[in-house]
């Protein structure tokens, strides 16, 4: 009975109280939250930096005003990506499956403007003396960003030549593998050590210039992939001679058309082989690539070709030195165009099923004298169809049938799925 | 290539003074935005996010919301809500402009990423004109992606149907 007239009384009160001027039960709600907002903003001035890490996102949808200008500054962040793939080789019969990468990194913002950014990356599983997998750094490098239209960076970074290069999570492309111009003519994934300046100005068109180290060909190793094997990667690289490189992309929804271009000396004064002291040995690699999607439909081309200076001479040193001597690559060329259809949506679920057709051409310095020729299997034609299936925007099964014109041993069937977060 | 020290300090320094001239990344305050909207500042109403609303936000958002209270302002008209979603590695904050059910504009008013920045260009905006929530509380269009920025595209499309929803909510 008691509670009952309490109960009663408390509803009269409530109803009447703003006849009487008092507040109605939203503004005593609305004068808590703000009193809440200014509690936070006091903790988060009197909280020595150190204390005050930024969380993963906003913690209080509520009060963005009061904090519009903090823009996280001691926040850290994992990112990541991976693929799994199976191959079925058509020739041999042979099959393998493969966790192919696991890539994870971590990101860290210092302050409003100074941020680093990482990749780790373990390739083919186990990473040992006596297995194939590797573990490397892919990228370590720090930011400061004075504004959008200028950045500064310096560190270990992906040069900005491709598509692939840098966007390269198996959920941003089409195929289980990588394709084969973004591999063996630009080395993806390439990355150097350097410093270099980047932005976007205008509506949408980015420009990337720099300085970093360069490959070594001394260290060559492998001439079907072009340079690739004279690639450095940060590991103690011979940085006697540098090399510049510029990049320049215009991006607005649904197109991307640019083009990158990286040049330097690669002979580093003979540090790696000492008979190539003196042999400048210029790389000049470029590109140009377009990508255009509209109504589902998505295309897209790239042209790369690179020159090796002094591939006589350097053709003179491996044979001298190599356990197994090979022509050394003098220029190298490729190319493809793509074509995907977006062929059912539903939530999540995207299906597309695409063609691609790739021209690889490297060509070697033949020496017919020491037996040096060119590897036939260097001029190749690939065919690949396939489909993704994303069943997440970050998340992709993908399947395809690759069909090579020279090289009938890498004709396979694959499987792969792919994601990044 | 043989650059000296010297060469490379040269590079520094006109890129740190080329840097000094533009703008930074907070495009505009999130006050300015909304007394940009209304012509002044109104009081600010709270949408209680039930566990009704907390459920249906999560799936948009691909994860819970944060809190349990979202601010917003409005008057007959038009609604405004300021959103926050992690692109690839930050968050980015939007200004959602709802009127009739409808997106009326979107602005980005900070963007913390080093890349993808093309977002917060009118070319790509525009696209959100007019886009209303359809079945799934999905966009009633497709929107254009950006190569090479698909994850701060998507964190776009996501706070563009939160704001939808939230706002549908608000008026019930």
């Amino acid at each position: 009975m008691q509670q009952s007239t309490l109960a009663l009384a408390l509803a009269a009160a409530l109803a009447n109280a703003p006849a009487f001027g008092q507040a109605t039960v939203e503004d005593k709600l609305q004068i808590l939250q703000q009193e809440i907002d200014d509690l936070k903003a006091q903790a988060r001035k009197a909280a020595p930096p150190m204390q005050q890490p930024a969380p993963p996102y906003s913690p209080d949808f509520s009060s963005l005003l009061g904090r519009s200008l903090e823009l996280g500054s001691g926040g850290t962040n994992i990112v990541g990506y991976g693929e799994v793939g199976y191959s079925k080789f058509r020739q041999s019969g042979n099959a393998t499956a493969d966790l192919r990468r696991f890539v994870f990194g971590f990101n860290h913002r210092f302050d409003e403007r100074l941020t680093f950014h990482s990749e780790i990356e373990v390739e083919h599983a186990v990473v040992s003396s006596g297995d194939n997998g590797e573990a490397e750094i892919e990228q370590a490098w720090l930011n400061y960003k004075v504004s959008d239209a200028a950045n500064v960076k310096g560190g270990l970074f992906l040069i900005p030549l491709g598509i692939l290069n840098e966007t390269h999570e198996p959920p941003t492309y089409y195929g289980v593998m990588r394709n084969q111009v973004e591999t063996r003519i630009i080395p993806t994934t390439w990355r150097e050590l350097g410093a270099g300046v980047h932005g976007i100005v205008g509506e949408g068109l980015r420009y990337e210039v720099g300085i970093t180290t360069n490959f070594d060909s001394g260290k060559l190793d492998d001439p079907s992939t072009g340079i690739r094997s004279g690639h450095q990667e940060g590991q103690l690289a011979n940085a006697r001679n540098l090399a510049a490189y510029g990049a320049l992309n215009y991006r607005r929804p649904g197109l991307l058309v640019g083009g990158g271009v990286f040049t330097g000396n690669t002979g580093q004064n003979g540090a790696t082989n000492p008979a190539l002291q003196g042999v400048s040995a210029r790389l000049m690699l470029w590109d140009v690539h377009a990508h255009y999607r509209v109504a589902g439909v998505d295309l897209q081309a790239l042209y790369a070709a690179g020159m090796l200076g002094d591939a006589d001479k350097l053709n003179a040193v491996v044979g001298a030195t190599a356990t197994t001597p090979f022509a050394v690559p003098k220029s190298m060329k490729g190319s493809y165009v793509q074509a995907a259809y977006h062929a059912y949506k539903r939530g999540n679920f995207d299906v597309a099923p695409f063609v691609r057709y790739e021209r690889i051409d490297i060509k070697q310095q033949e020496d017919l004298a020491s037996g040096l020729l060119q590897d036939p299997k260097n001029i190749e034609r690939i065919k690949t169809f396939g489909i993704n299936f994303w069943v997440h925007p970050q998340v992709v099964l993908k399947a395809d049938i690759q069909r090579n014109a020279t090289d009938k041993s890498q004709d396979r069937f694959d499987l792969g799925l792919g994601y990044m977060f | 290539m043989n650059w000296g020290p010297h060469r490379s300090l040269a590079l520094w320094v006109l890129a740190l003074g080329a840097a000094g001239l533009v703008r930074g990344e907070v495009y505009q305050e999130p006050d300015a935005f909304v007394a940009e909207v209304f012509g002044s500042n109104p009081t600010p109403k709270v949408l209680w996010l039930t566990k009704d609303i907390q459920t249906q936000a999560a799936a948009i958002l691909g994860h819970p919301p944060a809190q349990l209270r979202q601010r917003h302002w409005s008057d007959a008209h038009k609604s405004v809500w300021i959103l926050e979603e992690i692109g690839k590695e930050e968050l980015i904050t939007a200004g959602f402009v709802i009127a009739g059910g409808r997106i009326d504009h979107v602005r980005v008013l900070v963007y913390r990423e080093t890349r993808g920045q093309e977002v917060r260009y009118p070319l790509f905006l525009k696209q959100f004109k007019e886009a209303k929530l359809a079945q799934g509380n999905r966009l009633d269009r497709e929107i254009d992606g950006i190569t090479g920025a698909t994850l701060s595209v998507g964190a776009m499309e996501r706070m563009a149907r939160l704001a939808l929803y939230l706002d549908k909510k608000s008026r019930r």
